[in-house]
């Protein structure tokens, strides 16, 4: 308790430097071993000196390798979200884990100093010696154990148990304390889930900052004062209550320590989130100073549909989400009246929309269409993709099946160019072989002599209604009426699960750059959110309590490969199955895809640096702009427009 | 006159169980509940989530328990001022709505100020000039206002106040005053950005102002009153002022009972466009995300304010107009 009303008070005075002390380059150079705006802080004995702060080996970023420059401390990052629960985006971009992805997509160590992985089943970690949380308590193994034992292992705090990335074939693994510093899990088979987990945009937590949480935790806090917490916070129990003040991913808590590089000052709701620099962040440049180089971030809120005019009136210093490659001619404009610059970066999922025929559907006619391999083929085949392309996106996307991108290591030209080209003659010749015959208007009939009219169904933006036009009459030309209609969201993933769907449409493979260690899950039927197969999903996901059993001998094939890779030992096997995977997967056509790589604006203030010029966006891997470190972006005052 | 009031303080007791049973099931309408909403959303963006969390927030949050039990603890709850828990924002709904009341009760207020200065004289000035060009031109202008999308209105206005005055997008302030205490700075910040808001909305409300003020006048200053005081040489301001336009504001008092809940509501398309920080963008959003308690609570909020309104604008027209009073002693 003691530990936290202190950094509460340090909090505040740091609140006033920073309003109070204009930050002078001459000060930066003078104090360069301290950040200038904690710099006061220290002087006045309200914070150790760096040296103290940082972990004994702090993670030193290289910038050369990176094409970046070492930087000066100070400035503000100004992003604008749509919803309070965007929030979590920050998580996400900041992007410090215990293990990140680096940009190769290698796993490298971040919080943790190292760790060691033996037969893909014994995962030993290595915490940073004198690491911190952002209130200056250490952080020990006790977090480790505290979120395993305390949280995740708690009927009630817990009440499906640990999460799915923590158990193989439904055990949980063993958790030990080592030393100090290390801890380990093991499994009883391997688990290639769990580092990947640890990376992810949204991560596995299996730390929490113990000794602030145990005053909400039954288990060691005093009845009275928790009773009276309760109380104060008008929660139902205490499980509510430490739920609630937990949260890493949705930083809501003002008070919760964290060890991101920004921590937020402040409590919802808010039209505006402030996030100041963690001064025990554990990362350091090549000159030894500490990260982030910017000490606020504010998050502001503001309706989704505006977001890009207020962009474009350089309300913005870093913005990719709620901007469409839609925008790019307006905020090109914007660009001669702000100082802001637009590039455009790749967007990372496999396919930017595809075709999801739902092999589970109620009408047993279609569903029999459907699982004929023929059918899906021509309907990907009657696509012209070149066209799509040209129309929407000037030519920039690629046009390709739903699969991975050629950035990804399992990239092979032979999947980009599954049942992808476009040949309707060939089509029509797989429809005629299937015997399904025109009529005399054009239109096919089906074995039971209704007219082919499939309703495509779609969660309606602009951009995917107009694609929807033009496949209309591609389908139309093979014989195939196609009639669309625009839904919620959610009543669609309620219409393909009940099986009313019998054609959706949605983003492709959302791993376009998926690694071998990364879970093939996109790729089989293992979740009900799936919609070419969300009832076999269902089954696997429940185990089967509900949904049906696979009955197509190539998607059983795929969860079988799944179930693989999910007791694989090492990355070579994986690499294995993702290829026998992504090959049967584009081969059968189970997801019909149109264009990927589509370009996806990003809007940069002019004097901001280190962002790289071209980047992928896409939320896993990479966190979006988290793979690219934003505690490593700065403001160069003195610089002209950027590059 | 009091028996009547502590009678229709006792009906509103019902009529409001009435309204909320019908809130509760209308919410639950549509198929699924918030995590349904909540599990699409995050499954767009290629984020994905533990079925297991779901299950634990649905017990949590009593998804699991017969619908008459959820209404009847919302129900009960509400009597204690607890108004539920808003699952979007994780926080009890008082919090969440408190936070925006206060700027929508300010920029609904200066709106309805804004109509009646326009629409006051403009109505008692086309009913003293029938048919004169003024008449007609003002009219026309303030059926403009009704008749233009206040949407598009709304964008084009903040387009061009971009454009030429540099007032930054949408809020209600510039964003270096938020969290700011109140200062000029802040306050000519909040003016300013009021001007847009207050003319759309405003706009889209005068003409129907004018219209009634202008028949209910047209009706009374043809009446042998007026016409006896104007030839007795009462001054024609007197003549217009002292009684015709007293009885001519009938509408407008029994107006109050809808001016209340909107007061709160803010004019909610407006709203979203130009992204104010106000109550009608939260229940849009809350109606759209099944987030039922905040949504619920917040309508069951608007239809007790209602119910106020509409008591007070009765009184009110039983205390200036005496022939109502009358017929409402002689029915009880």
């Amino acid at each position: 308790m003691s530990g936290r009303r202190w950094s509460r008070r340090s909090f505040s005075k740091l609140a006033v430097s920073v309003v109070s002390l204009p930050l002078l380059p001459g000060l930066g150079a003078a104090a360069a071993e301290e950040p200038p705006d904690l710099a006061p802080g220290v002087v006045a004995g309200d914070m150790p000196p760096l040296a103290e702060r940082l972990p004994r080996n702090p993670r030193v970023v290289d910038m050369a390798p990176l094409h970046k420059v070492e930087g000066r401390y100070g400035g503000t990052l100004r992003m604008i979200m749509a919803e309070d629960k965007d929030i979590r985006m920050m998580t996400v971009y900041s992007y410090a884990r215990l293990v990140v992805f680096d940009l190769d997509l290698n796993l490298v160590p971040d919080i943790l100093e190292k760790f060691e992985v033996e037969e893909g089943r014994i995962f030993t970690l290595h915490l940073r010696e004198g690491h911190r949380w952002s209130d200056g308590h250490p952080f020990t193994v006790e977090d480790f154990r505290y979120c395993w034992e305390d949280v995740s292992l708690n009927k009630e705090l817990s009440r499906g148990g640990p999460s799915q990335q923590m158990l193989v074939e439904g055990k949980p693994p063993i958790f030990e304390v080592i030393d100090e510093t290390t801890v380990r899990y093991a499994w009883e088979k391997p688990n290639p889930l769990f580092l990947p987990s640890l990376a992810g945009g949204s991560p596995n937590y299996i730390f929490m900052p113990a000794h602030y949480l145990k005053q909400f935790h039954k288990k060691y806090a005093d009845p009275e004062k928790l009773a009276e917490l309760i109380a104060s916070h008008r929660m139902r129990d205490w499980v509510a209550l430490h739920t609630v003040m937990a949260r890493q991913y949705r930083p809501e808590n003002p008070d919760l320590p964290t060890l991101e590089p920004w921590a937020n000052t402040t409590a919802p709701p808010a039209e505006r989130f402030t996030f100041r620099r963690n001064p025990y962040f554990h990362r350091v440049d090549g000159s030894g100073r500490q990260l982030p180089y910017i000490p606020t971030v504010y998050l502001s809120m503001s309706s989704a549909d505006i977001i890009p005019a207020k962009t474009g009136a350089g309300e913005s210093d870093l913005q990719g989400r709620y901007l469409r490659f839609d925008n790019y001619t307006f905020l090109r404009q914007a660009e001669k009246q702000h100082p802001i610059h637009v590039d455009l970066w790749r967007d990372g999922t496999g396919s930017e929309v595809a075709f999801l025929p739902n092999l589970n559907a109620n009408d047993k006619i279609w569903r029999g269409v459907f699982r004929d391999v023929r059918f899906r083929r021509a309907l990907s085949l009657a696509i012209n993709r070149h066209e799509i392309n040209q129309q929407f996106y000037f030519g920039l996307a690629r046009e390709a099946a739903n699969s991975v991108l050629p950035g990804s290591p399992l990239y092979k030209r032979s999947y980009d160019e599954a049942w992808a080209a476009f040949d309707p003659d060939q089509a029509n010749r797989l429809l005629d072989h299937m015997k399904l015959k025109k009529g005399g208007d054009g239109i096919r009939l089906l074995p039971d002599g209704r007219r082919a009219e499939l309703v495509v169904e779609f969660a309606g933006n602009v951009e995917q209604s107009d694609i929807m036009e033009l496949v209309r009459e591609y389908w139309g030309d093979i014989g195939i009426k196609v009639f669309q209609r625009s839904l919620n969201l959610e009543v669609m993933r309620r219409r393909f699960l009940a099986g009313d769907t019998l054609i959706s449409m949605w983003g492709g493979l959302s791993v376009g750059l998926a690694t071998a260690d990364l879970p093939p899950e996109e790729l089989a039927p293992v979740s009900s959110a799936q919609g070419n197969w969300p009832k076999w999903g269902q089954y696997t996901e429940t185990m089967g309590k509900a949904g049906e059993p696979v009955d197509l001998p190539e998607a059983q094939e795929l969860l079988d490969l799944y179930h693989a890779w999910r007791v694989s030992s090492t990355t070579a096997e994986r690499r294995g199955i993702w290829q026998m995977m992504l090959s049967i997967f584009t081969d059968q056509v189970f997801t019909i895809g149109t264009v990927n790589s589509v370009n996806q604006p990003v809007v940069i203030n002019s004097r901001l640096r280190n962002v790289p010029k071209e980047g992928v966006y896409s939320f896993a891997p990479g966190a979006y702009f988290g793979i690219y470190m934003p505690d490593t972006f700065w403001y160069d005052e003195a610089g002209n427009k950027a590059q | 006159m009091i028996r009547y009031i502590i009678f229709r303080m006792f009906a509103a007791i019902p009529t409001l169980l009435l309204i909320s049973v019908l809130i509760f099931f209308i919410i639950q309408l549509p198929p699924g509940d918030y995590f349904e909403t909540y599990i699409a959303e995050l499954q767009a963006q290629g984020e994905t989530v533990d079925p297991n969390k779901i299950a634990y927030l649905k017990h949590e949050y009593g998804f699991d328990k017969p619908i008459i039990e959820q209404y009847g603890l919302w129900v009960l709850g509400m009597l204690h001022g607890d108004f539920g828990y808003s699952f979007e924002y994780e926080m009890p709904v008082t919090q969440v709505i408190g936070s925006r009341l206060y700027l929508t009760i300010l920029i609904s207020t200066v709106t309805i100020i804004f109509t009646w200065l326009v629409a006051f004289p403009i109505g008692i000035y086309s009913a003293v000039r029938q048919y004169s060009w003024g008449d007609y031109g003002l009219t026309f202008l303030g059926l403009l206002g009704l008749a233009t999308p206040n949407f598009l209105l709304a964008l084009i206005l903040m387009y061009l106040a971009n454009i030429w005055f540099g007032v930054s997008i949408g809020h209600l302030m510039d964003a270096k005053y938020l969290g700011q205490p109140m200062s000029w700075g802040k306050f000519w910040s909040i003016a300013e950005h009021m001007v847009i808001p207050v003319i759309v909305i405003g706009t889209s409300g005068t003409a129907a102002m004018i219209r009634r003020l202008r028949a209910n006048l047209l009706d009374e200053l043809q009446k042998q009153y007026v016409v006896t005081a104007r030839a007795k040489g009462v001054p024609s301001l007197k003549a217009l002022v002292k009684y015709p336009l007293r009885m001519a504001l009938n509408f407008f008092i029994a107006d109050i009972g809808g001016i209340l809940p909107s007061v709160i509501s803010g004019a909610v398309v407006v709203s979203i466009v130009l992204s104010l920080e106000t109550t009608g963008p939260l229940l849009i959003r809350a109606l759209q995300s099944q987030d039922m308690y905040l949504a619920g609570s917040f309508l069951m909020f608007l239809a007790a304010l209602t119910v106020a309104g509409v008591l007070i604008s009765d009184i009110a027209l039983a205390l200036l107009d005496p022939r109502i009073r009358l017929q409402a002693g002689r029915r009880k």
